[in-house]
C-alpha cells in the first residue's frame, strides 16, 4: 500500500503520460483552496481597517460635542474637518 | 432552559468568539489531513488497470463533488431557521455558503471534464450527472444574484431561504442521476477491503482522506466568511467597536 509509484522525478512529472490532465487539476485545486482562504482573510483586514477609520471619525465627532474635559484638551482640533482625520485612517 | 443554547447559538457575538477558538484547530487539522491525502494520492496510489495515473484526478474530484452536495441541504436548514426564527446567524450561513458552494461545483465540473477528456474521450456530454451538477452551479449563482438584486435585506433573506430549500430537490437528482439515466457517468463504486482489487483500500483510503480534508476546508472557509459577515452586519455593536480598537 505504501509503495512509491515512480522511479525518478521525471516519471513523477510525466504521470504515465497524463501529465497535462493530472497537473492541471492539481493546479486548479490549489487555486480553489488558496482563493477561498485568502479572499476572506484579505476581506477581514479591509473590514477591520474600515472599522478603525470609522471609530476615529466617530470619536472625533463625540469629542467636539460630548465630554467637556476632552473638549478642552482637543479645542484646537474642534475645527478639524472629518476629512482630515479620514485621510489619516485610510493611509494606515 | 433547553432553548437557551439555541438563542445563544443565534447570537453573532457568541459564534464569533467560539469560532475564533475553533479556527486554529480546524485549520491545523485541515492542513495535516490534506497534506497526507495529497502526498499519498500523488506518490503512493497505484495506477488503475484501465485509467492509469488519471485516478490521481479522481481523489480530488470525488472529494470535492461529494462535499458540493452538502451546500443545498446546509443552506436549506439555515434558510428554514431564518424563515421560522429570523435568526441573524442562519441567514449569514445561507449568504456565505452560496459562493463557496459555487466554487465546489465549478471545480467538480472542471476536474471531471479534464478526467473525462482522456478517459471518456469527451470533455462534455449532456449526461444526467453532469447536467444536474451544472444545474447546481447555476442554482448557486442564482442564490447569489437574488440577494444582490433585492435591496430589502429581509426580503432577500427570505427569498434566498426559499430558493435554498427548493434547490435541495436537485441534490436528490444529482445523487440518483447515475441510477436513473445510465448514459455516461459511472455509478458509485462498490469498495473492497482487499488490496490489489479494483476498488481496494489503496484507492479509497487516500480518497477518504481527501474527503475529510475537504470537509475541514469547507468548515474553515465558511467560518472565515461568516466571521467577516458578522463584523460587517454588527459593525455598530459595542463589542465589534472594541474589537477594532485592539485589533
Amino acid at each position: 500500500m505504501f509503495e512509491l509509484q515512480f522511479n525518478n522525478f521525471g516519471e513523477f512529472l510525466d504521470m504515465g503520460g497524463y501529465a497535462f490532465n493530472v497537473w492541471t487539476v492539481y493546479a486548479l485545486f490549489a487555486v480553489f483552496i488558496l482563493a477561498n482562504l485568502l479572499i476572506p482573510l484579505r476581506r477581514r483586514k479591509q473590514i477591520i481597517r474600515e472599522l478603525k477609520r470609522r471609530r476615529i471619525v466617530n470619536e472625533g465627532v463625540t469629542r467636539t460635542g460630548g465630554n467637556p474635559n476632552q473638549n478642552q484638551e482637543r479645542n484646537g482640533l474642534n475645527t478639524y474637518p472629518a476629512n482630515g482625520i479620514d485621510t489619516v485612517g485610510e493611509n494606515q | 432552559m433547553a432553548w437557551l443554547w439555541f438563542s445563544k447559538l443565534g447570537s453573532p457575538k457568541w459564534f464569533y468568539e467560539l469560532s475564533g477558538k475553533w479556527l486554529p484547530w480546524l485549520a491545523a487539522a485541515m492542513v495535516a489531513v490534506l497534506s497526507v491525502g495529497v502526498v499519498w494520492g500523488l506518490l503512493f496510489m497505484p495506477p488503475d488497470y484501465q485509467q492509469g495515473f488519471t485516478t490521481r484526478i479522481l481523489t480530488i474530484h470525488v472529494a470535492v463533488a461529494s462535499m458540493s452536495l452538502a451546500f443545498f441541504p446546509l443552506m436549506a436548514v439555515a434558510g428554514t431557521i431564518t424563515l421560522v426564527w429570523k435568526m441573524k446567524l442562519a441567514d449569514m450561513v445561507v449568504k456565505t455558503a452560496a459562493p463557496l458552494g459555487a466554487w465546489f461545483s465549478a471545480l467538480t465540473l472542471a476536474s471531471g471534464s479534464i478526467w473525462g477528456s482522456v478517459m471518456w474521450g469527451t470533455w462534455w456530454e449532456w449526461d444526467g450527472r453532469l447536467t444536474s451538477m451544472l444545474f447546481q452551479f447555476f442554482l448557486l449563482i442564482s442564490v447569489i444574484s437574488l440577494r444582490s438584486a433585492l435591496n430589502d435585506n429581509e426580503a432577500a433573506a427570505k427569498a434566498c431561504a426559499v430558493l435554498s430549500i427548493v434547490g435541495c430537490i436537485n441534490v436528490v437528482v444529482i445523487k440518483y442521476s447515475v441510477d436513473w439515466w445510465e448514459t455516461l457517468h459511472q455509478p458509485a463504486s462498490s469498495l473492497s477491503m482487499n488490496t490489489g482489487s479494483v476498488n481496494g483500500p489503496e484507492f479509497w483510503v487516500p480518497t477518504a482522506l481527501m474527503m475529510l480534508g475537504m470537509y475541514l476546508f469547507l468548515a474553515v472557509a465558511l467560518i472565515l466568511s461568516i466571521r467577516n459577515e458578522i463584523l460587517e452586519r454588527e459593525r455598530r455593536a459595542q463589542w465589534v467597536q472594541d474589537l477594532a480598537r485592539v485589533a
